[in-house]
């Protein structure tokens, strides 16, 4: 239980020292070279889920066993962008890819007890929190949902955004997609780069079975001088695939590769929950 | 008599679930061909047998050539060197498009060439900064006249050929020469019309002037290839007599080869795509239909009467065909219209027993349905289509709108032909 405000380095070389010292002779390696690998793992992509829990991963060869460090901090701590309040950091062997999830999917469910959290935090040792997460009487076999690994509170637009204010928001937040919801927060559709582009280009230049002859085309290049009246209703897709934010991480691959699609709006009787790409399945899941 | 009062009632629910466009109207003639069959008018075989297979496979083999001609960009290479040509001037380009949509649909059929064309005009007039409501209306309008003139241009042409002696060539003598006559008349109307309404700036102009049409051909080998087999096909149909092979055959011929010519591994795109099932499928429940109106007696019926409204005078009875299908075409899709048709003059034939009696009554049945068409917005397919295409891209075109032009035209030709039916054969 660290008060002070810490570097995320201090926090992993504060984890890896006492590691070291409790298991000096089962880790294959120790000191500076394990900082290191967990830096590296850190620095390939974000180990920060929404319900503010950080679980770097590293695969050790060798390494018969699986390892895990809990770090809880007072001060929550920004994890490129998400607030991150404790830290798992999980070593296991270079193999044991399927134990691995079950744990993150674990430690997510435990992320999510608010009450939990609560008197997880309160202990002072590392004793107390044992007992604590001993008597919740944890089995290590839970799967993994979207819910657990989706961006929660993703950028959205409304409907009567106009071209304008979305052309800032793609700027801002370097994205090409984003959920349409009314003032309730409920799903209406999406929009993307895309969509915009399409105000250029009518229906009938898309039945035309090529463009060659065409240079240029006037109206495309002259989008933007409708900006302030166009809005994000006059171009959204409506009939958009979603997904359910209890779906599987198969499921959501699934869609993904049998819509072409990279980027899902997770939505819940028609509320929206949260938004999940690829690249998070793959970063999150696949590859950690 | 309580079949064909069965069949009856089934034929006029269909027709009437087409017309209201309640369901789509494959789903309708399906329904329809196939109750025919469920409450025992005829046995699965009789129903079956009904169908012309050899319009089903014409229409299979065209739109097998039309995938492969239409990725030559030969179509839009013309319609863009017509625009050209016509020096963006909006009058010259109405006219020669008019014309150019009047030949295509004669070889490519008029829905085919309404698809092809209308995007490039409206991508045309976007660029001149005209309205492009006429341009489509005209051309739907020619698509019609052009279709009448042969008998591959308009699906009425292509059933009235399956199901009679008249080959390729009878169609070109006998309908080219009026359609001519229409399509010059119908230039003459289009310049009264619209002479001082269309104005364009140069810089505009200097637009349109500019586009590369040579570089839409990509494949010239293909477009040599596709010209060739295209040529080949119409010598066939010219030839068909000497040939002794049947329409469906020589449009398999062409449309198979082309494809193996073209995308030889390829062939699910041209089958999901570019073959339009809805059409093939709407024939098939069609066919059955009236079959069973023919079967039942009802169709004997109805070519007594007239026989009887006409005493059996081939010139009275041509003007009757020649107005009725003129009328009935321009309010119902003349495609069940004809299919209905072709069973009941074929009747009067077998009354009349005079084959060259025959003669204008049949080019008054061709001439009535295809031209009248035009009369309304839901008169032919083509119209349809366009009427879809021009929505899409924001240009409402209305009932009235469309009607009030199509009735000009539509007079017109059904005058000049009623004219050429009353010179040409009495």
């Amino acid at each position: 239980m660290e008060s002070r405000i810490l570097t995320r380095e201090q926090v992993y070389e504060n984890m890896m020292r006492k590691l070291c010292e409790t298991h000096k002779h089962d880790l294959p390696i120790c000191g500076m070279p394990l900082l290191e690998k967990i830096l590296e793992r850190d620095r390939e992509a974000s180990t920060a889920y929404p319900s503010g829990i950080a679980i770097p991963h590293i695969r050790l060869d060798g390494f018969q066993d699986t390892l895990i460090s809990l770090c809880f901090m007072q001060n929550p701590l920004d994890f490129d962008g998400t607030m991150v309040s404790w830290v798992a950091l999980i070593i296991t062997d270079k193999s044991s890819s399927r134990l691995y999830l079950n744990i993150v999917a674990e430690l997510l469910g435990l992320s999510k007890n608010q009450a939990l959290m609560e008197r997880l935090l309160r202990e002072r040792d590392g004793v107390g929190i044992k007992h604590v997460i001993a008597k919740e009487g944890i089995r290590v076999s839970k799967d993994i949902f979207l819910s657990d690994i989706m961006i929660s509170d993703p950028v959205v637009v409304h409907p009567d955004t106009t071209l304008k204010e979305l052309n800032a928001l793609m700027n801002t937040h370097n994205i090409a997609g984003f959920p349409v919801v009314d003032e309730k927060g409920r799903f209406k559709g999406e929009v993307n780069i895309l969509n915009l582009l399409k105000v250029g280009v009518p229906d009938y230049l898309l039945m035309l079975e090529n463009l060659a002859f065409l240079q240029s085309y006037e109206p495309l290049e002259k989008i933007f001088e409708q900006e302030e009246s166009i809005l994000v209703k006059d171009l959204m897709d409506k009939d958009v695939i979603t997904l359910n934010s209890n779906a599987s991480i198969i499921e959501a691959v699934y869609e993904m590769i049998l819509h072409k699609k990279r980027y899902f709006s997770v939505v819940d009787q028609g509320q929206l929950k949260g938004v999940i790409t690829a690249m998070d399945i793959f970063r999150k899941v696949i590859k950690a | 008599m309580f079949l064909m009062l069965l069949a009856l009632v089934i034929f006029v629910l269909t027709y009437v679930l087409i017309i209201t466009e309640w369901m789509n109207k494959m789903l309708a003639a399906m329904i329809g061909g196939f109750m025919i069959v469920v409450t025992g008018i005829m046995h699965q075989k009789e129903a079956l047998m009904a169908v012309d297979w050899n319009v089903i496979f014409f229409l299979i083999g065209m739109m097998f050539v039309i995938s492969v001609l239409k990725k030559t960009g030969v179509f839009m290479y013309m319609a863009i060197r017509t625009a050209k040509i016509a020096k963006g001037k909006p009058l010259w380009i109405m006219i020669l498009m008019f014309l150019i949509t009047a030949f295509l649909s004669a070889i490519l059929g008029s829905v085919t060439t309404i698809m092809i064309l209308v995007p490039i005009v409206l991508l045309i007039c976007g660029e001149l900064k005209i309205a492009p409501i006429p341009f489509i209306i005209t051309m739907v309008i020619a698509s019609n006249m052009g279709g009448a003139a042969t008998m591959v241009g308009d699906p009425p042409n292509i059933l009235i050929g399956s199901s009679t002696s008249y080959q390729f060539l009878d169609f070109l003598f006998n309908l080219t020469p009026p359609v001519m006559l229409i399509t010059a008349s119908s230039i003459g109307i289009i310049w009264l019309m619209y002479r001082h309404k269309m104005r364009v700036s140069n810089e505009n102009r200097a637009r349109l002037m500019s586009y590369r049409e040579d570089s839409l051909i990509k494949d010239r080998p293909l477009l040599i290839r596709s010209g060739i087999v295209l040529l080949l096909m119409l010598t066939a149909l010219a030839m068909q007599g000497t040939l002794g092979v049947e329409t469906a055959t020589i449009s398999m011929s062409a449309g198979l080869l082309l494809l193996i010519l073209s995308d030889r591994k390829k062939v699910e795109h041209v089958l999901m795509n570019d073959v339009d099932w809805v059409t093939i499928f709407f024939f098939i429940g069609l066919f059955m239909i009236v079959e069973s109106l023919v079967k039942t007696g009802f169709i004997g019926m109805a070519a007594k009467q007239i026989i009887i409204a006409t005493h059996g005078e081939p010139k009275a009875a041509s003007m009757m065909i020649l107005w009725l299908s003129g009328v009935f075409s321009a309010f119902i899709d003349n495609v069940p219209f004809v299919a209905a048709m072709i069973p009941m003059v074929k009747t009067m034939g077998t009354m009349i027993n005079n084959p060259s009696a025959m003669h204008p009554i049949w080019w008054s049945l061709a001439l009535g349905t295809c031209l009248g068409g035009n009369g309304t917005l839901i008169g032919a397919s083509a119209n349809i289509v366009a009427v879809g295409i021009a929505n899409r891209n924001g240009f409402h075109i209305s009932f009235k709108q469309f009607t009030i032009i199509g009735m000009i035209f539509t007079l017109n030709s059904l005058l000049i032909s009623a004219i050429y039916i009353l010179l040409r054969y009495f």
